[in-house]
């Protein structure tokens, strides 16, 4: 083989590795690029609460977070609590992006992100890749074996259906027997997804089946492409779904879950714990996870004083 | 449309192609680089090296990519391994990617034709050699489409770590489809871009090929004016060996030489004797175990019991008898001076004419290249080819394949050529001009070889000599005419007789 010949074409593969090499030397911190930019935000927009004494005095308790970058693991599929922004791409915006930073300013450390899949979000808590979570993620004794979690909020969960729902589904009940029900991988829905067949098959009726998926567009297009009848999740969500599609779909019901949406943060980690529960407690006493919610339209949200939910 | 020409050309979605092509890159590169240790490993004669390697890519080759970038991801940080999600990305598609890449390579290497390597062998080059020259580019060349092929699965797996937090073109498109319901039009867009990607990576491969490409690279193969034969008139002749020469001393002796492949014992005990300048022919029917005697004695095929000697020199054996590596070995093949010329040619079929014959002069003794070829052109004028210096092998006729493959063997300036079947795989009207050089060779220079053939009437011009060999072992030898007229052995004379009749 001649080498001269191959000049051109060691010319063109040189410069790719080195392009390679050049833009991951600079795209350890690119990768996190979208949470950077949507920091900023944070620290004007919450000065108030920042300036608070109850902030000052947790900051004066917690000198370790103080001026520190903290990251957030998110699956940002959830418009309203976590999505990116349709304006700028490159920002996360929804009602736990806004908690996280007005955490971090009542704390004084900034927020970055690290989205992942909906299963993959305790995992990266624990690998350490990520220091907390704030994910529209509720608050099992499950979950609790794998992190703490400092709850925000109640859960109500609400029935997406096609337009006119006409499986005339009621919940979960009796009504989901012979149905397909889409559902997030990893999401407390599945389990009791599960157990409605497991009582429609006792009662002699056809089984509730489930078909999981990554995101909560892939499930809402499985109802748009008659795959799935019904979709199970946050009732804000679902609402949210609703108004956008308006022609295609509807909400058939509100359902109470036993749950608690939380924070999750490294197990066992006290200090940390003892922090969140502290900012937690005075973004709600100032009011301002009410006005969160409100500019996020979670109108069936039910505010809940932070509690602990762990193993043992 | 309108909004898939905006997703199609919207940043957000273009940066999201720089990630993807890093996250790739790492990882075609990455695999490439660790395929290659792998391959090598997996060739090792070290069975603790191969058994490393066969166990890597059984777990490596066996295991869904998504685990293994969860398992880099999210398992290494608790043994202290903390990778960003691009480098996770980058290691988890190295690591799967290394073990097609072995593959692919290990049977491009595998694919190179045995004789290949037997001609390389045989002039003397040590192994790191024989694969940067002969091996390697040959394996290369054929391993260039399948490597392509692993460049777009690389980048289509990459899509795998929009899970892991990699801001690639598949977790924005996801991200983006969540944030705006307007899920086709973007994944339409996303689906374009990867496949001007792809489509941009199979532009490479064929660059890469066209610049490979041995017909475009060795001009002047395709056609050529056909030759006159050889001249051996006018040609320079042979270099002279180095050392001088004492008429009648013994230039190689075989004693007791043995051999079996398996069941099958192909040598039964074999004792020779070469003198210098004299010409042997081995005569005998098919699988009498000529070619197996010739690859004994340059050590081509280990003996199993009995030696070869060149003059006290024992290719492939220390004085104490014991094996010898392959790069000790091969310049023992230089030291004792000892060609060979192959029935099936073996020419280098990457390499022209004139670089078959510099092979040796190049890769052996360390001429400069320039000199080298000028040193091959006058060694094909010798045998009449200096009209197709240029061409390729797969351009010449068997004869002038032939003749290059002489010509290749007399630029390592042998003592001792060894000749098998040379012009067995050759039309009938093509016998005669290798038989011509061959000649030359023996009435002019007064070469030492010894040919297996079944040409009588040239063993009778030639051959100072003839050989009988039958069934592994020598039934009679003689001089020449003693041996064709009047064979003492039944064997020798039934076979020479048939052979005589098809000659006439």
């Amino acid at each position: 083989m001649r080498i001269r010949q191959l000049r051109p074409v060691f010319a063109t593969l040189a410069s790719t590795v080195a392009a390679a090499v050049l833009l991951t030397a600079c795209g350890s911190s690119d990768s996190t690029a979208p949470a950077d930019s949507a920091a900023p935000a944070g620290a004007a927009q919450y000065a108030s609460l920042a300036a608070s004494p109850a902030c000052a005095q947790l900051r004066g308790q917690h000198p370790e977070l103080a001026g520190k970058k903290m990251t957030n693991a998110i699956n940002p599929h959830t418009p309203g609590y976590e999505s990116i922004s349709v304006s700028d791409p490159n920002r996360y915006e929804g009602f736990d992006i806004d908690l996280g930073e007005a955490i971090g300013a009542c704390l004084g450390f900034t927020v970055s992100y690290l989205p992942v899949s909906f299963e993959t979000l305790l995992p990266t808590l624990r690998s350490g890749q990520a220091n907390f979570i704030i994910s529209d993620i509720y608050a099992t004794r499950e979950r609790a074996a794998s992190a703490d979690f400092i709850t925000y909020s109640k859960v109500f969960d609400g029935v997406l259906v096609a337009k006119g729902n006409p499986k005339k589904l009621t919940g979960i009940d009796d009504s989901l027997c012979g149905t397909t029900t889409a559902l997030n991988k990893g999401f407390v829905e599945v389990p009791l997804v599960a157990a409605q067949s497991a009582k429609c098959t006792a009662e002699g009726k056809p089984a509730a089946q489930a078909s999981l998926f990554d995101n909560n567009a892939d499930c809402v297009q499985a109802i748009l492409a008659g795959r799935a009848d019904s979709y199970i999740n946050d009732v804000n969500t679902v609402t949210r779904f609703v108004k956008d599609q308006p022609d295609q779909l509807d909400r058939a019901t509100a359902v109470t879950l036993p749950y608690s949406i939380g924070i999750a943060v490294p197990k066992g980690d006290t200090a940390i714990r003892a922090a969140f529960t502290g900012a937690l407690t005075e973004v709600q006493r100032s009011g301002l996870q009410a006005t969160l919610s409100k500019k996020w339209q979670l109108d069936e949200s039910a505010i809940e004083s932070p509690s602990l939910v762990t193993a043992s | 449309m309108g909004s898939f020409l905006h997703y199609l050309s919207m940043p957000y979605l273009l940066q999201g192609i720089m990630v993807t092509l890093q996250a790739s890159a790492l990882g075609f590169f990455g695999g490439f680089l660790a395929g290659t240790l792998l391959a090598g490993m997996a060739l090792s004669r070290n069975r603790m090296i191969a058994g490393a390697a066969r166990t890597y890519s059984v777990i490596f080759r066996g295991t869904p990519l998504v685990l293994q970038l969860v398992f880099v991801f999210t398992a290494l940080p608790h043994a202290g391994i903390v990778l960003s999600p691009i480098l996770a990305a980058g290691v988890a598609l190295a690591a799967n990617e290394a073990t097609f890449f072995a593959e692919i390579l290990r049977s491009s290497v595998r694919g190179v034709d045995r004789g290949q390597t037997d001609a390389a062998r045989a002039l003397g080059l040590r192994p790191r050699r024989v694969l940067a020259h002969i091996v390697g580019p040959q394996a290369g060349r054929a391993a260039i489409p399948a490597i392509g092929g692993e460049a777009v699965s690389t980048l289509k797996n990459s899509a795998l770590a929009s899970i892991i937090a990699v801001p690639e073109l598949t977790l924005r498109s996801n991200q983006l489809a969540s944030a705006t319901f307007d899920y086709f039009s973007i994944f339409f867009a996303s689906g374009v871009m990867y496949l001007l990607l792809t489509g941009a990576i199979a532009g490479v491969q064929l660059m890469v090929e066209r610049a490979v490409d041995l017909d475009r690279l060795k001009h002047g193969g395709a056609a050529g004016p056909v030759d006159a034969g050889p001249d051996p008139s006018e040609v320079p002749g042979v270099p002279p060996p180095p050392a001088p020469i004492r008429p009648t001393r013994v230039a190689l002796t075989v004693t007791g030489a043995c051999k079996a492949f398996g069941e099958q014992q192909v040598l039964r005990g074999v004792d020779l004797e070469l003198h210098e300048g004299e010409v042997v022919a081995l005569l005998g029917p098919s699988g009498s175990g000529k070619s197996t005697l010739l690859r004994l004695i340059n050590h081509l095929e280990t003996l199993d019991a009995g030696t070869v000697s060149f003059d006290g020199l024992r290719v492939g054996y220390s004085d104490s008898g014991g094996p010898l590596a392959e790069r000790v070995t091969a310049q023992q093949r230089v030291d004792a001076g000892v060609g060979m010329v192959f029935q099936h040619f073996n020419l280098f079929a990457h390499l022209t004419a004139r670089e078959n014959v510099a092979a040796s002069p190049r890769w052996v003794q360390g001429v400069p290249k320039e000199q080298a070829l000028r040193e091959a052109d006058r060694l094909l004028g010798r045998v009449g080819l200096a009209a197709r210096a240029h061409a390729l092998p797969r351009h010449l006729s068997g004869g002038q394949r032939q003749r290059v493959g002489i010509a290749r063997a007399l630029a390592g300036r042998p003592r001792v050529l060894l000749l098998d079947e040379p012009t067995s795989a050759l039309d009938p009207e093509l016998v005669q001009e290798v038989l011509e050089v061959i000649r030359s060779l023996a009435v002019d220079e007064g070469l030492t070889m010894l040919i297996a053939t079944h040409q009588l009437r040239f063993a009778r011009e030639v051959a100072d000599r003839v050989v009988f060999m039958a069934d592994g072992v020598i039934l009679e030898h003689g001089p020449a005419a003693q041996v064709l007229d009047n064979p003492q052995n039944p064997v020798a004379a039934r076979f020479l007789r048939a052979v005589h009749t098809m000659e006439v």
